[in-house]
């Protein structure tokens, strides 16, 4: 921000702190994924990196972060499609019942993630999609379509209509418009919106624990089980793997609106 | 080629709320009509109707004597320059004016020859690549008129597009519209709230207050021959005398004016003795006489306030009708003005204008 106001010593001060107590949590995982001790623990003697090498050797912990990312990218897919729609359609209609419908849409966010889980089990037992990996995808697009329609809803409330009127001025049609004009404009906000829906995936336990058991099993169920049963340090160095991937994603959905905004 | 267009009793309600009260108009194939009126008198609404993004609540719309109101706006596809040009920020200037062509589907060859020829015309050639963001105002209405002319519309719209400039500025690219319309011959369609612009471009003018069109023509003929006080007064400037007809003679009215009696040329219908009128007379048609000048009209006063326009003086002066406004060419005025000096002003019986009274401002 140049020319604002700076903030004064206070207030940078308390900055920094929210900032630490953010990130403290992080740091922590670090040295204990270095660990040398065989338990969930702050290294004693000194640093090892063995706990990494036993992860990529493990063949059970790549399998759960290769189905993690395969369930991320579909129903990021599946949320991307119907969430950019949907905030397209209930823009352009703009009527009372859409802003209705708009509050349905971000239902999945209010409502306990384990209420859900629980209406799902009921219904996927019926349809024959537990422990499937359609199940999983499905339930995760769902529950990922509100990020989409928060972003691309806000990318489209500064998209000026007469963009659209001039376009179609000019003799295109719908989907040219669609195209041509309004999707290249509010393409950062789909890209957010895709980035939060892979997010809420990749890292979706309570879902995942009723819906799924065996032939489904997710990095964070994984996780979850390591636990429960052992305490093994290859886990933090899983979290280690998770927080740079998520920071890279961050740091992508940065650059993208900054790129809209620059 | 060009499009001759024809407005039916064009209305737009909202509600209760009249904006458009049935508009009648024809524009002549390849002429430089604008719409003029105060801020909310239903100019962008007509305009909008025209191009087809608003629905008329009643009424025509004939294009060529074809039936158009039901029209979606891309099967009309009108040219059109909105308030504040409305590029596409995401598109390069190249790919803003070659959109239409784009969407018409035409091959990169007609597309580049095309592209050439209007960036040329619009004298862009060497801003291809730039991005909207990256030109002046007056660059990027340039880009906005050559994006609404490549594809040879029928007719162009033009929604205040000198609007956001500076006064110099903006006189450059009134004088680049009107030579622009000349040489493409398209008939153009402009709106504005600024009379000197409508009045230096257009081949017709209509004046809207409050819905509805009050009165259109020729600029000069809407400038000399007013109908009504809002027309003369939003039109120019214009003294307005309130008096009573108290004399009859062949082609000339003597009316009664605070005290004094003026002569006045009539050539329209012809008022009857005792009749209130309204009469409107331009500053500039006053002029300050010399001891031994005479005039039709004469009357003597004392300079109240005066200033100095480069090009001549504007005065105030205090009369028996009131204070008058005159402007004299500096040239012509016989001294430098001076507050509290009597002033002898005089005109012709032909110089004022009868105008109704509708009171509006
Ligand atoms: N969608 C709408 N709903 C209700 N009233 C409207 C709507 N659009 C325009 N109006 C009203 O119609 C009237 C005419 O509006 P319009 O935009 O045509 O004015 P204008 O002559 O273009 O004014 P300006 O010079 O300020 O642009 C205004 O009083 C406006 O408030
Ligand atoms: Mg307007």
């Amino acid at each position: 921000m140049e020319g604002g106001y700076s903030p004064g010593r206070f207030g940078r001060a308390l900055g920094w702190a929210t900032a630490l107590y953010l990130v403290l949590p992080l740091f922590i995982i670090l040295p204990v994924s270095m660990t040398d001790q065989r338990f969930l623990s702050l290294p004693h003697e000194g640093l090892s990196l063995r706990h990494y090498a036993a992860l990529f050797a493990s063949g059970e912990w790549f399998a759960s972060i290769a189905q993690s990312f395969w369930i991320a990218c579909a129903s990021t897919i599946l949320a991307v499609s119907a969430g950019t729609l949907f905030a397209i359609a209930a823009w352009r209609i703009n009527r009372r019942a859409t802003e209705l419908l708009r509050a349905l849409m971000l239902l999945p966010l209010i409502v306990p993630s384990i209420v859900y889980a629980i209406g799902l089990y009921r219904y996927f037992g019926w349809w024959d999609l537990l422990d499937r990996f359609a199940g999983v995808v499905i339930a995760h697009g769902v529950t990922g379509i509100p990020y989409v329609v928060i972003t691309v809803s806000t990318a489209l409330a500064s998209f000026d209509v007469r963009l659209e009127q001039a376009a179609r001025g000019m003799g295109a049609s719908l989907r040219q418009v669609l195209a041509w004009v309004i999707l290249p404009r509010i393409m950062p906000g789909i890209v957010s919106g895709a980035i939060f829906a892979f997010i809420h995936s990749w890292d979706e336990l309570v879902i995942v624990l009723f819906i799924a058991s065996r032939d489904v099993f997710t990095l964070p169920r994984r996780i979850w089980d390591g636990i429960n049963e052992n305490q093994d340090p290859i886990m933090a160095a899983v979290a280690m793997l998770l927080i740079v991937f998520t920071t890279l994603l961050l740091v992508v959905d940065l650059a993208v609106r900054r790129r809209r905004d620059g | 080629m060009s499009a001759a267009l024809e407005l039916r009793g064009l209305a737009k309600r909202y509600g209760s709320f009249v904006a458009v009260e049935g508009a009648d108009l024809a524009v002549e194939r390849g002429s430089f009509l604008t719409l003029l009126g105060p801020s909310g008198s239903g100019k962008t609404t007509i305009l909008m109707m025209i191009a087809g993004f608003t629905e008329p609540s009643a009424g025509q719309l004939l294009l060529d004597g074809q039936d158009i109101t039901a029209l979606p706006p891309e099967k009309r596809a009108f040219g059109m320059v909105f308030q504040g040009y409305a590029l596409f920020p995401h598109m390069s200037v190249a790919e803003n004016i070659a959109f239409p062509l784009r969407v018409r589907g035409q091959g990169r060859a007609e597309r580049d020859e095309k592209l050439r020829a209007a960036l040329d015309l619009v004298q862009l050639t060497g801003f291809a690549d730039r991005l909207p963001k990256q030109l002046s105002g007056g660059q990027q209405q340039r880009v906005a008129l050559a994006r609404a002319l490549v594809f040879d519309p029928a007719l162009l719209l033009l929604d205040e597009p000198l609007s956001a400039l500076d006064k110099k500025l903006r006189a450059e690219l009134q004088e680049e519209l009107r030579a622009l319309h000349r040489r493409v011959g398209r008939t153009f369609i402009n709106v504005t709230h600024d009379q000197e612009e409508a009045l230096s471009l257009s081949d017709e003018v209509a004046i809207l207050n409050h819905g509805r069109i009050i009165q259109k023509g020729a600029p000069a003929a809407l400038y000399e021959r007013p109908r009504s006080r809002f027309v003369a007064d939003f039109l120019g400037k214009s003294n307005f005398f309130q008096g009573v007809v108290r004399e009859l003679g062949g082609g000339w009215l003597g009316v009664q004016v605070a005290g004094l009696r003026l002569r006045q040329v009539v050539d329209g219908p012809r008022p009857g003795l005792g009749a209130a009128v309204l009469l409107s007379l331009r500053p500039e048609k006053i002029a300050a006489l010399g001891a031994e000048e005479s005039a039709d009209n004469i009357v003597e006063g004392v300079i109240s306030a005066w200033s100095y326009l480069g090009a001549g003086f504007s005065l105030a002066v205090e009369t028996a009708l009131g204070v008058l406004r005159v402007h004299l060419p500096a040239w012509r005025a016989p001294f430098v003005p001076e507050i509290g000096a009597a002033l002898r002003l005089g005109w012709a019986a032909d110089a004022p204008t009868l105008v109704d009274d509708d009171d509006a401002a």
